[in-house]
């Protein structure tokens, strides 16, 4: 089809990917700097690459064993964790990326907590009404830089280890902490915050909550939806952008079915807002999926050069064998579903009952069947276009049979409901992209005009996904409240950790100081070499390490008020586990601020579901203990992996 | 090494059994330091030995304390004895380390204590040489934990309160209250002491008791949050016990985020635990008194050395459990700001 389309292109598509092919068969002789790494393997050597992956399991593990961990509440309860331990682990991560390691920093946070407590405390042997905030503060903030500074005026004068310095620094402060506390308070919980005249102001600052119940939006599942819809489109858009070879003319036929699509897709949606009943839904449902495929095709036949060369189906025996072997265990897996009679409800928890035996049959074969399936759609994308397109058909209708055994077989609501959308959801994406990719060239060579636009469509869907999130945790609908939601509250702590992690990524990426702290982690002689003033710059990554937990330290005495003064002591690990886990190095000079907050979560999200699982908390480390395994393994393996596209 | 320590410890019980038997009453017996001035001093009269003698006497507190909250006030409570009597006390904090307890044993032993009290937190390092010090002839209690142990050391008694009844206790406040399933949280893993609380309240509490770990005191950010989920988990659950007061207080945050009414017990206490015990948010906390287990001790041995008295009948002597209810808050509150509760 495409051929009679487009007469005139073709050849000069033909030449270019022959040429392109030519230059990759020959990669090692090639210049590699040369070679197009396209911006989905780019992301992909990213270090945080394995953390992101381990979240979304390990959130999805506990989602799927406990009723209550995907409700706003909790989402609201790992985050909250995840804050205090994550402003920490953004922090360690860029030091640990320098070279260095604070054994200091889980001390210091309570020390800086008790610190302001002190300041701002009447007591009697420090001699009347204490200072306001307004003064304790940055006077706080002062003895924070001084012992960053001191910790790296130590490490680099004397040239040994961080390791051991910060490990005296540690003792020293918890003893500080016990010995003034006693001093001072006669006791080693000291309290009241509160106390000081301008509280309530830096109240809001540091502590500032935002209580769920109370905010009621008539209009949000509209706006959820809605933004939630958008930002998925965008990114559909985003992706294509990237990853297709634009056309030389636009073909504005396209263009017309796209708005043709987008209407459609829309008029769907405002339809499903405003009716109500199943088969009016589902009706609709698919009214809207027929608007965004059209819309999708349109946009593409709009911009993109259509395939050239599709070939013909080709399976080699080992494919086949796969692809065979692959669907008898779907077939299995959907007898086991249906044969096998389930009464009673979820029971994955106990894998001797019979409910537990199905489960894992079901499971088992499911898996065996998509990964066989898979492995063989990963060997015909170098086929051809057209012996793709089968076997990625295949690959998506295996998908969408897991979908509705999930559909049969669980008497569960939430599997029923969400689990068997996200599946079918998944179905359908690998579908289309099936089709698109059959129909439409793909882009082997960079082109900076469609990754500029693709980058900022990709921002602009994530934002677009994220604010839409945002409306669905911090507002509550009528129907909500009257089904008994219980209480759900964030804190600006959150919005804090956010911005930190923000804050940091950017200076990484696109400061100086950014670079200088790679290239002293990396190799601290060559660095100072070409003139990185090295020891300067490791001094300011241990300030910054003290600055981030004079901050935590602030956030906890605000949040509750009073300090122990073992308050802290031996969370350093957990902020170096949240950063190793994140993908940064313990030998410095490669990692992610990104990652130290993921890995804050992945530390997090455990210790909220285990509690809502009801499991028993016993064996609460051992999951601890196991991630970091699985993280350490995985990122290694997936550096090897970054190492070989990279060359 | 070793051996010479034990001859060292030997030497001065001999000289104490020669003493003794040289003296005029059984009133000389006491110090190593009393043989040099022994003669002189028994010739006084008896008002003025015993007070020379009670000048001499030094008796040896040897803990695993760290120095906490909790200990602090225990350590407060011994000093007020030794001030109170007269008496010079050691304290030796052992920080957890059962190593560096045997070792202050050993070396109050060879000093030629006049009396050793301590806490058994490591029966297997600590029974044998507290043994030694008793076949010594320096006279020993145990406090606080070593409930178990203190009749095989030869201890004159033992001063403390057990965990499991202090969770009796609880249990029966919770019927009282009328709860029907608790959520006791603790804030170690693998406490044998934290988790006899817990028992101790399923013994006696007639409905249903959940064990748990609950986070660390380190982080109460992550222990409000866990607490808040196993709440939001299970509805029934209608009562919380933190066994220590940090955890306590992180169990209430939690329960006020949910908007869920309540029960909540607690151990120790603090301050804040008290203040909110006197708002009426907290049902009561657990008070094993700790300032009776460093008083007592010196007390008793002082009695023991000084006129040959022994307490207990040789049971323990329970310091607890005292309750902080909404009732006697308020005092307790000034006491503990004092440093004694």
């Amino acid at each position: 089809m495409s051929e009679q389309d487009t007469p005139i292109d073709t050849p000069s598509a033909v030449a270019a990917t022959s040429t392109v092919d030519a230059s990759n068969s020959l990669a090692p002789a090639a210049d590699e700097r040369l070679l197009y790494r396209s911006i989905f393997q780019r992301l992909f050597i990213r270090p945080e690459v394995g953390a992101i992956i381990g979240i979304v399991g390990i959130w999805s593990f506990f989602w799927a064993v406990s009723e209550t961990f995907g409700t706003v509440g909790q989402t609201f309860g790992w985050l909250d964790t995840a804050s205090t331990v994550g402003i920490m682990a953004v922090a360690v991560s860029m030091l640990m990326i320098g070279g260095e390691f604070d054994l200091s920093s889980g001390a210091m946070t309570g020390a800086m907590g008790m610190l302001i407590i002190y300041l701002v405390k009447e007591t009697g042997e420090l001699g009347g009404r204490g200072f306001p905030l307004v003064i304790a503060i940055p006077l706080s903030l002062l003895v924070a830089l001084g012992i960053g500074y001191l910790n790296g005026f130590v490490v680099e004068r004397t040239g040994q280890p961080s390791f051991i310095i910060t490990l005296g620094t540690f003792f020293a402060l918890i003893g500080l902490k016990l010995g003034l506390a006693k001093r001072f308070v006669g006791q080693i919980q000291i309290g009241r915050t509160d106390e000081a005249a301008d509280f309530d102001f830096f109240r809001l600052i540091f502590a500032a909550e935002w209580e769920r119940n109370t905010h009621e939006l008539e209009v949000r599942d509209a706006l959820y939806i809605g933004f939630i819809v958008a930002g998925f489109g965008i990114l559909t858009l985003a992706i294509s952008e990237l990853w297709f070879k634009r056309r030389e003319k636009m073909q504005p036929v396209g263009l017309v079915m796209f708005l043709v699509g987008v209407g459609v897709g829309v008029g769907g949606l405002l339809g499903l807002h405003v009716t109500d009943g199943t088969a009016a839904n589902a009706a609709l449902v698919a009214v809207m999926a027929i608007g965004g495929f059209l819309g999708l095709f349109g946009w593409a036949t709009w911009r993109y050069e259509p395939s050239a060369d599709r070939g013909a189906l080709s399976l080699d025996s080992q494919m086949r064998r796969r692809l065979g072997v692959g669907l008898a265990a779907m077939v299995l897996s959907s007898i086991a579903a249906v044969a096998i009679d389930s009464s009673s409800t979820n029971q994955i928890l106990f894998p001797f009952t019979t409910q537990g035996v199905r489960v894992i049959l079901i499971l088992v074969f499911a898996g065996i069947g998509i990964g066989l399936i898979a492995m063989a759609s990963q060997a015909a994308l170098s086929v051809n276009a057209a012996t793709k397109f089968v076997v990625t058909t295949v690959f998506a209708l295996a998908i969408g049979i897991v979908a509705l055994t999930v559909f049969v077989d669980s008497s569960d609501t939430k599997f029923r409901g969400s689990l068997f959308g996200v599946v079918l959801a998944a179905a359908v994406t690998v579908l289309i992209w099936a089709v698109l990719t059959f129909r439409f060239e793909e882009r082997r060579t960079g082109s900076a005009r469609a990754d500029h636009l693709g980058v900022r469509l990709l921002a602009l869907g994530s934002t677009l996904l994220f604010v839409g999130l945002a409306f669905r945790m911090l507002f509550i609908t009528a129907e909500e409240l009257a089904a008994g939601v219980p209480p759900a509250k964030t804190s600006v702590r959150l919005l804090w950790f956010i911005l930190f992690t923000i804050a940091m990524m950017w200076v990484l990426a696109r400061t100086r100081f950014g670079s200088w702290t790679f290239a002293v982690g990396g190799n601290k002689e060559a660095a100072r070499q070409v003139g990185v003033p090295a020891a300067r710059t490791k001094t300011q990554l241990f300030m910054l390490v003290s600055v981030a937990a004079w901050f935590v330290g602030l956030l906890v005495a605000f949040r509750i008020n009073s300090i122990q003064a073992n308050n802290g002591d031996g969370q350093e690990f957990i902020f170096i586990i949240a950063a190793v886990v994140g993908g940064t190095l313990l030998t410095g000079g490669y990692g992610t601020a990104f990652g130290g907050a993921i890995g804050a979560c992945i530390l997090s999200i455990p210790a909220i579901g285990i509690s809502s699982a009801r499991w028993n908390t016993d064996w609460r480390f051992l999951i601890v203990g196991v991630i970091l395994l699985l993280a350490v393994v995985s990122n290694k393996f997936l550096r090897n992996k970054a190492e070989g596209i990279r060359r | 090494m070793k051996t010479s320590k034990k001859l060292l410890a030997i030497l001065p019980a001999l000289a104490l059994v020669a003493a003794s038997c040289g003296g005029s009453d059984s009133s000389s017996e006491g110090s190593a330091a009393s043989v040099d001035s022994a003669a002189p001093a028994a010739t006084d009269a008896p008002e003025e030995v015993d007070q020379t003698q009670a000048g001499d006497l030094t008796f040896h507190m040897i803990t695993h304390s760290d120095d906490g909250p909790f200990w602090s006030v225990l350590k407060r409570g011994a000093d007020a004895a030794a001030a109170d009597l007269g008496v010079t006390l050691v304290w030796k904090p052992g920080v957890n380390d059962a190593q560096v307890m045997v070792q202050d044993i050993e070396a109050a032993i060879a000093e030629g204590s006049d009396g050793i009290a301590a806490s058994l937190p490591d029966p297997d390092a600590l029974v044998g040489p507290l043994q030694s010090a008793v076949a010594a002839g320096v006279p020993v209690i145990t406090l606080n934990s070593g409930s178990n142990d203190y009749q095989e050391i030869g201890a004159l008694t033992h001063v403390g309160q057990t965990e499991v009844i202090a969770g009796n206790g609880a249990g029966e406040r919770f019927n009282a209250a009328g709860a029907k399933k608790i959520l006791c949280g603790q804030q170690e893993q693998g406490n044998v002491a934290l988790t006899e609380r817990c028992e101790g309240l399923a013994e006696t509490f007639d409905g249903e008791v959940v064990i748990a770990f609950m986070g660390l005191d380190a982080d109460t950010t992550e222990q409000q949050n866990t607490i808040n989920a196993a709440l939001a988990a299970d509805t029934d659950i209608d009562g919380f016990m933190g066994v220590g007061p940090v955890i306590t207080l992180s169990g209430l945050r939690a329960a006020q985020d949910l908007g869920r009414d309540l029960t909540i017990g607690g151990f120790d206490l603090t301050p804040e635990l008290i203040g909110e015990i006197e708002a009426g948010n907290i049902a009561f906390t657990v008070d094993q008194q700790q300032y009776l287990q460093g008083y007592m001790p010196v007390l008793l041995l002082f009695l023991n050395v000084t006129n040959q008295n022994t307490l207990g009948g040789g049971l323990p002597i329970l310091t607890g459990p005292g309750f902080v209810t909404p009732e006697n808050a308020a005092e307790i509150l000034a006491l503990s700001e004092v440093g004694t509760r």
